[in-house]
């Protein structure tokens, strides 16, 4: 029993893991190229940060997922 | 995996910078305001739309038509100098090498100033240090009493040679077409040399290098032609290195008995069609024909920034915009300047 909680508690952990992962190498390019763009056009700062921020729903996926495989 | 940008280039940052710039350049209904112009309402309007610190700078010594000359010269050194020194990796290595042209323009702007008797503020003035050499460097060259040194010294900052064969010729005849003709090949050669096809962003640069050398050597035959030049006469300024022009190709155009029998050899390109319209216009006009080559090669940049962002192309593509602006912008005034009338200055544009 405990040795299935273990299992389940590593699944939650590179369920949110890998997300993060996946998340930070997707935003790494999108912030690179927001900070170019508002370096030359401060206006474009919102429709940016839009783009920034979009990569952020797949760590929150993960995070479910985690969540699911825990507590459901 | 993860280590696969962060050493080739900043390509995301420099690709969303240059794009933009490049929505600040002039758009079409721009040139047509400025056709519209007398001198110092262009000065005014560059002055108005991005040109501001240069027009401040320069307006105190100089005016009218040199005044719009070098602040739109200065200004574009300036742009590709910000993007050089906002790059990484090997994405600044392939802007180095392909901003090497600007070194090899200072240098023939050099030579020319010294052979007509400038001095030095007057050639000063027309260089564009938006190359590896900084105005320091050019400085230098510019201090240098003879031709041979400057030659010389330009060998040692950029680490290349100048056939001495195409320096006997200049000493013999004087004239620096064949110093420039060499320079030009160096060029191409070098960058094709320096890039390797080891990642898919160098991969497309050479690419595309390949592609402009094709444009350039076309275009080359094909004024040789209009003027009656052929075979080796036309074949000892064609580039070598071109991705669909190989050498076979070039003495097939070169030996041709006119332009329309070396048009019809090139229906076995595979970039004729996109050419196919440049072509049909040149009715003898090489106006039309160097204009048309040059909005395929705009083509050609615009098409590859679109389908490969993370690559150098985008930030060639803004760097052949921007030349285009500066030029239009220097034909208008000048045009404007000599009396010409609107629509002659229209043709001369690429828009």
């Amino acid at each position: 029993m405990e040795a299935d909680m273990g299992m389940l508690a590593i699944g939650a952990g590179l369920a949110v893991g890998l997300a993060g992962i996946g998340t930070g190498l997707g935003q790494k390019d999108a912030a690179a190229a927001a900070i170019g763009a508002i370096t030359e056009d401060k206006s474009m700062f919102g429709k940016a940060m839009i783009f920034v921020v979009l990569p952020e729903t797949i760590v929150i996926f993960g995070l479910v997922i985690a969540f699911m495989i825990i507590f459901v | 995996m993860l280590g696969r940008k962060s050493g080739g280039g900043n390509y995301a940052y420099v690709s969303a910078k240059v794009k933009a710039k490049k929505t600040s350049l002039m758009g079409d209904d721009a040139y047509g305001k400025m056709l519209m112009m007398s001198l110092p309402e262009i000065s005014r309007f560059i002055g108005e739309s991005g040109y501001q610190k240069e027009m401040a700078e320069l307006a105190g010594r100089i005016e009218g038509i040199d005044l719009i000359e070098h602040a739109t010269y200065r200004n574009m050194a300036r742009a590709f100098s910000s993007i050089l020194h906002s790059s990484q990796g090997e994405l600044r290595d392939m802007m180095s090498a392909y901003l090497t042209k600007w070194d090899i323009w200072n240098l023939k702007v050099i030579l020319r100033g010294k052979t007509y008797g400038a001095d030095a503020e007057s050639i000063r003035e027309d260089l564009v240090p938006a190359g590896r050499l900084d105005s320091t460097m050019l400085d230098r060259l510019l201090s240098m009493e003879t031709d041979k040194e400057i030659i010389a010294e330009f060998g040692r900052m950029e680490h290349l040679e100048v056939p001495p064969e195409a320096i006997n010729a200049y000493k013999a005849d004087g004239c620096l077409r064949d110093i420039e003709d060499a320079l030009d090949k160096l060029y191409y050669k070098r960058l094709l040399m320096s890039t390797d096809r080891s990642s898919t962003p160098k991969r497309l640069f050479q690419e595309f290098i390949r592609r402009e050398i094709d444009t350039i050597n076309l275009e080359t035959i094909l004024i040789l032609k209009t003027e009656g030049i052929r075979g080796d006469d036309v074949m000892k300024y064609v580039i070598s290195g071109g991705r669909e022009i190989d050498k076979k190709l070039a003495t097939q155009l070169a030996n041709a008995d006119s332009v329309s029998a070396a048009v019809n050899d090139l229906a076995q390109l595979d970039f004729y069609e996109d050419i196919k319209e440049a072509l049909g216009a040149n009715t003898g006009s090489l106006k039309d024909l160097v204009a048309g080559m040059k909005r395929y090669h705009i083509g050609q940049a615009k098409k590859f920034s679109h389908l490969y962002p993370l690559s150098v192309i985008p930030v060639i593509d803004f760097m052949i915009h921007k030349n285009i602006e500066v030029d239009n912008i220097r034909i208008i005034a000048r045009g404007i300047e000599s009396g010409i009338d609107r629509d002659t200055i229209k043709g001369l544009l690429v828009i």
